[in-house]
């Protein structure tokens, strides 16, 4: 009886705690062992001998991208003249790099195909979104090798999944992902050889910006500025990847610039670093811009200036030490930030640098000592006012419980797409986003981790863009061109006189540099968010793009969701 | 102390043990017993502690496919098997839990009547086997850092219909990569 019983009860609870699988396994299965184990080839060890002399010399070799801007100034200019203003109409599509999505994406989010491809002696090294590497034949599009970072779908994303490039140099390839690792992997065969972590997505960091290498140090920036983080950019030793040093961009109580912060809010305060900076090496200063300080749109509970954010940080290479910092909007309760590129160039035997703000102004700057040259405004902006003579700001209007209209949006009159400034024709391109927005505000706690805005912007439906010319010496408008969206692709400038700008609906177009006179257009299929590059391989000079909509498109050209989507690199060349 | 000011604190006592005990209070209303189903039990008592933000996605793959804890090897790899329940387009666990990064080996098999593949995130590349009926298969991936990963079947509209997994690497950011600032409100 009591033996029944017992019987009873294990077959009763056997059969109520089913247990996969109720079937014998018949078979197992191997693993395809990777998703290109099979297709991996080796590329050659071009970057072994890329070190900090060739990248400071890059423009000697124009054959050659060996760096995020093409060369430490951050011109995105090229010597390059095989195709010119005679010739760029018979410019033709040489070959493509198509990387479709297979199977899950990390997490249903917006991605962009944002990076500025390496072009070392005929391989290429570009990043994708979501982690991807790839080495690629320059010549024919080939692919050589892969490399995935694996990214958490709980990585704390302000907008969207994207990375912007990688960095090459002694034999790597570095790339910062997503959660915040700085990466250096073989550049024959991708495998990883060390892997650092430089940022915490469990306070709200990321990372998006390509690494710089700068002597033997590679530096990286972080995201998170949207999340109240305290922005920062650190460095690494090239070769090892030891921890060299660590600046923040908000200073703690005490040490300069912390007068400009009333509250405890600087351990909130924003000011990451998320565009990749520009080098002096006759001076050794490294100029990197700043993101918004935090929370974005609520100024109340951080009075003051709020430095260094909204800034260009101009700092030593070899510690991270604070030389000078120029504030391009004090108190931004905008989310104007401060992080679009700072481009070094020459002019009556100055050193300067020439910066197109989100906030509306083109500033001039004397890069030895950040003394303020000349400011223009280079599209529409209500949010207040800079004297074009001596840089004085004047805030006009920041917003509002009920909300209020304002220009430029918090996409700012540029995004982050790079301008670009051709000795050639002593000009500075750029490109321009008419966007303007109502800003709310809304009061918010901060919770770590947590977006932290202290606010809420809805941007107008009426948008347009302009590639517009500028006279640096002046600040003159020489041509502008106007375009049906804003103009978010970085452009580019070579020898031939010409300037290559992609647009969101998908056209890629060459105009004369001197006139902005429209030469040639390419329609690509996917809207242009990235950094064209040019290159040349047995003395045939290529210009490549990077295409695939997406990104922060709500902030900057809403009524571009739903575009066509894609990740694919277009490579040009003359037949 | 007299009688009555001692009545009144303990009064006062109740009432205060009343007004902070009503939320368990409320759990025996018929309603809410109604719905202690063992799938609700089982995720009260089982769902490890996951920080809010993530707490959704956690809890709603944790309903339909539980969760196991990887067994770390003494080789140090962390292993777990999963398998595909007939008909329910589900991974049984839905949700591996590997204590910190590292290595992990999961064996899935297929008791489905339709062929399934196991697509598996991993630094360096990401991992894929096919699953035909009644079949197993093996993989061994490398997750170093901690956060949430997504692991599913690649074929045809499986994953959108129900078969997504997680894995939840557990750990913190090491400490020389956190910010210099005192400790935070966390959600």
């Amino acid at each position: 009886m009591k033996t029944t019983v017992v019987v009873s009860l294990s077959l009763f609870l056997s059969a109520a705690c089913t247990h996969y699988p109720s079937h014998p396994v018949t078979q197992t299965q191997t693993p395809f062992g990777g998703m290109n184990e099979a297709a991996r080839q080796t590329a050659p060890d071009v970057t072994r001998t890329v070190d900090f002399t060739r990248i400071r010399n890059a423009r000697s070799e124009p054959q050659n991208w060996l760096t995020y801007y093409g060369a430490y100034d951050g011109q995105r200019y090229s010597t390059l003249d095989q195709i010119d203003t005679s010739n760029v109409r018979q410019l033709r599509p040489a070959w493509q790099f198509q990387f479709g999505v297979i199977g899950l994406v990390p997490n249903p989010a917006t991605y962009s195909f944002e990076a500025a491809p390496i072009v070392v002696d005929g391989v290429m090294f570009v990043s994708g979104w979501d982690g991807y590497v790839w080495a690629i034949d320059a010549t024919d599009g080939s692919l050589l090798w892969q490399y995935k970072h694996s990214i958490p779908l709980d990585t704390p994303l302000c907008c969207g999944n994207v990375n912007r490039g990688v960095a090459v140099a002694n034999g790597r390839v570095y790339l910062a992902t997503q959660n915040g690792h700085l990466v250096a992997l073989d550049a024959t065969n991708g495998r990883k050889v060390w892997e650092q972590v430089f940022a915490d997505v469990r306070a709200g960091e990321s990372a998006t910006a390509a690494p710089l290498v700068v002597k033997d140090l590679i530096i990286a920036g972080s995201s998170g500025a949207e999340y109240g983080v305290r922005g920062h950019i650190d460095a690494f030793d090239l070769a090892t990847g030891a921890r060299r040093w660590r600046r923040y961009n908000v200073p703690k109580p005490g040490e300069p610039g912390s007068e400009t912060w009333q509250s405890d809010e600087w351990q909130r305060g924003g000011g990451s670093s998320w565009i990749t900076g520009t080098y002096d090496p006759e001076l050794d200063l490294v100029y990197w811009g700043t993101g918004n300080p935090g929370p974005d749109f609520d100024g109340s509970v951080r009075p003051g200036d709020n430095l260094y954010t909204s800034s260009v940080v101009a700092f030593d290479p070899d510690d991270g030490s604070l030389r000078w910092h120029y504030q391009w909007t004090p108190h931004d309760v905008w989310d104007y930030d401060g992080v679009n590129e700072n481009i070094l160039f020459e002019e009556g035997g100055r050193k300067l640098l020439g910066h197109f703000d989100k906030n509306g102004y083109f500033f001039v700057l004397d890069r030895s000592n950040g003394n303020f040259v000349r400011a223009t405004k280079f599209a529409r902006a209500t949010w207040g006012d800079i004297d074009p003579a001596t840089g004085r700001v004047t805030a006009r209007i920041g917003p509002t419980k009920e909300g209020v209209a304002i220009c430029p949006g918090p996409a700012g009159a540029k995004e982050w797409p790079h301008a670009s400034y051709s000795p050639a024709t002593r000009l500075f391109y750029t490109p321009v986003v008419e966007a303007c927005g109502t800003f709310k505000l809304i009061p918010q706690q901060f919770k770590e981790g947590m977006a932290y805005w202290g606010g809420e912007v809805a941007i107008d439906k009426q948008q347009w863009g302009h590639v517009k010319a500028y006279d640096p010496a002046t600040g003159r408008e020489v041509w502008s061109w106007r375009a049906t969206h804003p103009i978010l692709a970085s452009l580019l400038t070579t020898a031939g006189n010409l300037l290559f700008a992609g647009e969101p609906n998908g056209h890629f177009n060459a105009f004369d540099a001197r006139s902005g006179e429209l030469l040639w257009r390419f329609q690509t299929g996917s809207g242009i968010h990235s950094n064209p590059v040019t290159y040349s391989v047995n003395g045939k000079q290529y210009v490549a793009v990077p295409t695939g909509w997406g990104g922060w498109v709500e902030g900057y050209a809403p009524e571009m969701y739903g575009a066509p989507r894609g990740t694919a690199l277009v490579v040009f060349a003359l037949p | 102390m007299t009688r009555a000011p001692r009545l009144l604190v303990v009064a006062l006592c109740c009432s205060i043990l009343m007004l902070a005990g009503c939320e368990y209070a409320r759990l025996l209303r018929p309603s809410v017993l109604k719905q202690l189903n063992p799938r609700v039990v089982r995720l009260v008592n089982e769902l490890p502690e996951v920080d809010h933000p993530n707490e959704a996605i956690v809890a709603r793959l944790f309903a339909h496919g539980g969760l196991s804890h990887a067994k770390l090897g003494s080789d140090g790899v962390f292993r777990d098997r999963v398998y595909v329940p007939k008909n329910q387009y589900i991974w049984y666990p839905a949700i591996v839990v590997m204590e910190r990064g590292g290595e992990l080996e999961l064996e899935f098999s297929n008791d489905d009547v339709v062929t399934h593949a196991a697509f598996v995130p991993s630094d360096g590349d990401r991992q894929v086997v096919l699953l035909p009926v009644h079949q197993a298969g093996k993989v061994r991936v490398t997750l170093n850092h901690p956060g949430l990963y997504w692991f599913g079947c690649p074929i045809s509209n499986h994953a959108g219909r129900g078969m997504l997994g997680l894995v939840m690497v557990k750990g913190e950011t090491p400490a020389e990569a956190k910010l210099d600032r005192p400790k935070q409100d966390r959600p």
